[in-house]
């Protein structure tokens, strides 16, 4: 579809600024082409909070993570990789078999996970944290994305599929759902992205 | 003064120009090979008229943030070696205001004077002139006119001396040294060596207290956490003062509320690195203290820190945390104490790898991660996925779950689908933990897979033991 020239000679002012060129993202490439090609800035945002809706726990969430968490635990001078109130212990043998690097893994337990996880994202001292909330609040949503800001750290928040229809302040939102062929992906938020992916983790 | 010279006993008397020669009078004597390294020293002297003791310990701590060389001339004199700290205060006039502040804040009004022995430095302070001697040729002319009696000798000897018609140091000094001494005895002699900088003037340093203790009564009892930890702040700005004056950090601090009836309260502020200031200990103990339910109210606190560690303060790095390799270790410190502040000393945790082929003795919790990476690695390189690697789950249970069976497979919401092939893993005989177990990757109903094994012995059960992510 060919664009109308004079539109064209219009949209060539300076004076005119178009979405798509907006400043480039600070991006970590997920470890998955065809996720790469689909998000905004091709990869995770580097300073942000995603939120990752998941059918059930365990739905390949962390496969779907590990890549790039692999590769930010190796990384000169690499900060920590919190894992705030994760539901089970994670088994530190896949870990580092899957490349993570365990002396940048801490786990952070306590009576109140957003708490911590806020505090994790905004203190600096984390390249990501991860969070499971079972029903955040979007103005604890917003807040998180601020620290993670603040921190310039990479915040991911797992959350029930049942929150799909809430607000939220998150920069990026995805929802999981196992398949045949490995995990399904829809974009549900992000700049200028929708979409559906489908990901074999397994490859 | 020649009338003073005595006759050598025993000795054939000497020509009386031999006399001036191999007597020399206290002033001209050979400079010893050992002082030229005092020649660099610079003394200040204060005079606090009217200092009791224990104030004048106290101003001996404070000092310390001067120099580490403080001594105590008592009952009234302190005195610190400055050369290296001088140009920390803009000179002899900068450091001069700073110490006067200092014995101001102590309610003392100093007199200061600075020269290159600490004698002369005392004693231009208690002859009441704030006097800078810089240099040590000039020693001799600006003591000369300082009167005798600040030197603080015996009565007896300057009532002798005033007989003599010596009435100022510069007089003193000029007397022949072999009979000074058998006049008035070798210590004074030894003290007029050292106040001109002829004989090494060693001067213990004071040594402070290596632990802190501040106990405070209350006027009234204190039950609400706000108004308690307003009381405790003067003796966090004490515990600041302390640790500064020392260069030193807290690794553990110890708050103790007493009760008329029940036992003390003990809170105990376990820190991850050392800390100095005392503005953030404060609120790291407030916090903690929130979470403390009080039995009763506060009558008296008390502050300890028992265990000082030396303060290496980081090298300010001109990037952030995270940019471009910043570093974040001062960060970390801080996470790791405000967590623990709330939610207990095991809040941080980290994991490492054990020495096993059991699933659940391969690994173990320890203590929070290195804050600082101790190796370099390759940047951005992260080993390939193999095939054995997929085969373990993200998720490990804390004990196995026993599975529903029916017809011999599995249930979990529904059949499980086995959908790889069995892996045994049979070990532990040796220490009675013995394991003999197929493992198997299954899907649930929903799609989720999980680590599911069969135990070999009978009754065969299964049970799930990790969930892969």
């Amino acid at each position: 579809m060919g664009i109308n020239p004079k539109l064209a000679r219009l949209l060539e002012h300076p004076a005119v600024w178009r979405g798509r060129s907006a400043a480039p993202l600070q991006v970590l490439p997920t470890g998955f082409a065809a996720l790469d090609g689909q998000l905004p800035g091709k990869g995770w945002p580097r300073i942000g909070l995603i939120e990752i809706l998941l059918a059930r726990f365990g739905s390949g969430e962390l496969d779907l993570l590990l890549p790039a968490l692999a590769a930010l635990t190796h990384a000169v001078a690499a900060r920590w990789c919190v894992w705030v109130a994760p539901p089970l212990m994670p088994f530190a043998p896949a870990l580092v078999s899957r490349g993570v690097a365990l002396d940048r893994v801490a786990v952070v337990n306590g009576a109140r996970p957003l708490w911590a996880l806020e505090q994790a994202l905004g203190s600096g001292a984390c390249d990501a944290a991860l969070g499971w909330a079972r029903q955040p609040q979007p103005r604890e949503i917003r807040r998180l994305q601020l620290a993670a800001e603040r921190g310039r750290t990479l915040g991911v928040l797992f959350r029930p599929r049942r929150a799909m229809r809430e607000p939220s302040a998150a920069v990026l939102r995805l929802s999981l759902e196992p398949c045949a062929a490995g995990v399904r992906i829809t974009l549900l938020k992000g700049r200028g992205v929708h979409g559906t992916v489908d990901l074999n983790l397994l490859a | 003064m020649r009338s003073l010279t005595p006759p050598s006993a025993g000795l054939p008397a000497p020509a009386r120009e031999r006399t001036e020669v191999t007597r020399p009078s206290l002033r001209e004597v050979t400079r010893s090979p050992f002082i030229p390294a005092q020649a660099h020293e610079l003394w200040a002297g204060a005079y606090l008229a009217g200092i009791d003791e224990e104030r004048l310990i106290r101003l001996a701590e404070r000092a310390q943030r001067f120099t580490p060389r403080v001594s105590l001339a008592p009952p009234d004199g302190l005195l610190l070696e400055v050369r290296g700290s001088l140009h920390l205060f803009a000179g002899v006039a900068g450091l001069r205001a700073a110490l006067t502040q200092e014995c101001l804040h102590l309610k003392v009004q100093p007199v200061l004077a600075f020269a290159p022995t600490p004698l002369a430095a005392l004693i231009a302070a208690r002859a009441g002139k704030p006097l800078e001697i810089l240099d040590p040729a000039q020693l001799t002319g600006q003591l000369a006119p300082f009167p005798l009696s600040a030197l603080r000798w015996p009565n007896e000897t300057l009532a002798r001396l005033k007989r003599m018609g010596v009435r100022t140091i510069g007089a003193v000094l000029r007397l022949p040294r072999a009979g000074f001494a058998r006049r008035f005895g070798a210590a004074q002699l030894t003290m007029l060596d050292a106040l001109m900088g002829r004989t090494p003037d060693v001067r213990a340093a004071h040594q402070v207290r290596a632990r802190f203790r501040r106990r405070r009564e209350l006027d009234c009892e204190l039950q609400s956490h706000e108004r308690l930890l307003a009381a405790l702040a003067p003796l966090f700005a004490e515990l600041g003062a302390f640790l500064r004056s020392r260069q030193c950090g807290v690794l553990e601090l110890e708050c103790r509320l007493t009760h008329r009836q029940t036992p003390v309260t003990c809170c105990v502020l376990r820190l991850a690195s050392p800390f100095t200031d005392a503005q953030r200990l404060s609120e790291l103990l407030g916090a903690q203290l929130r979470a403390l339910q009080l039995p009763e109210p506060v009558r008296a606190c008390e502050l300890r820190a028992s265990t000082l560690v030396p303060y290496v303060p980081g090298p300010a790095a001109l990037w952030q945390p995270g940019e471009h390799g910043g570093d974040a270790g001062r960060e970390t410190y801080g996470l790791i104490e405000r967590l623990r502040a709330r939610s207990g000393p095991e809040a941080v945790q980290g994991l490492t790898l054990l020495e096993g082929h059991r699933p659940e003795s391969a690994w173990a919790v320890t203590g929070p991660p290195p804050v600082a990476r101790t190796r370099r690695a390759a940047p951005g390189l992260a080993p390939e996925f193999s095939a054995a690697a997929l085969r373990r789950p993200l998720w490990l249970l804390p004990t196995p779950q026993r599975l529903a069976v029916r017809d011999g497979m599995p249930r979990r919401r529904g059949p499980l689908r086995l959908v790889s092939e069995p892996e045994r893993i049979e070990t532990g005989w040796w220490d009675g933990g013995e394991i003999a177990r197929d493992y198997y990757t299954a899907l649930d109903i929903h799609g989720v897979r999980l680590w599911v094994f069969r135990e070999r012995a009978a009754p065969h059960g299964w049970y799930l033991h990790g969930v892969f992510g």
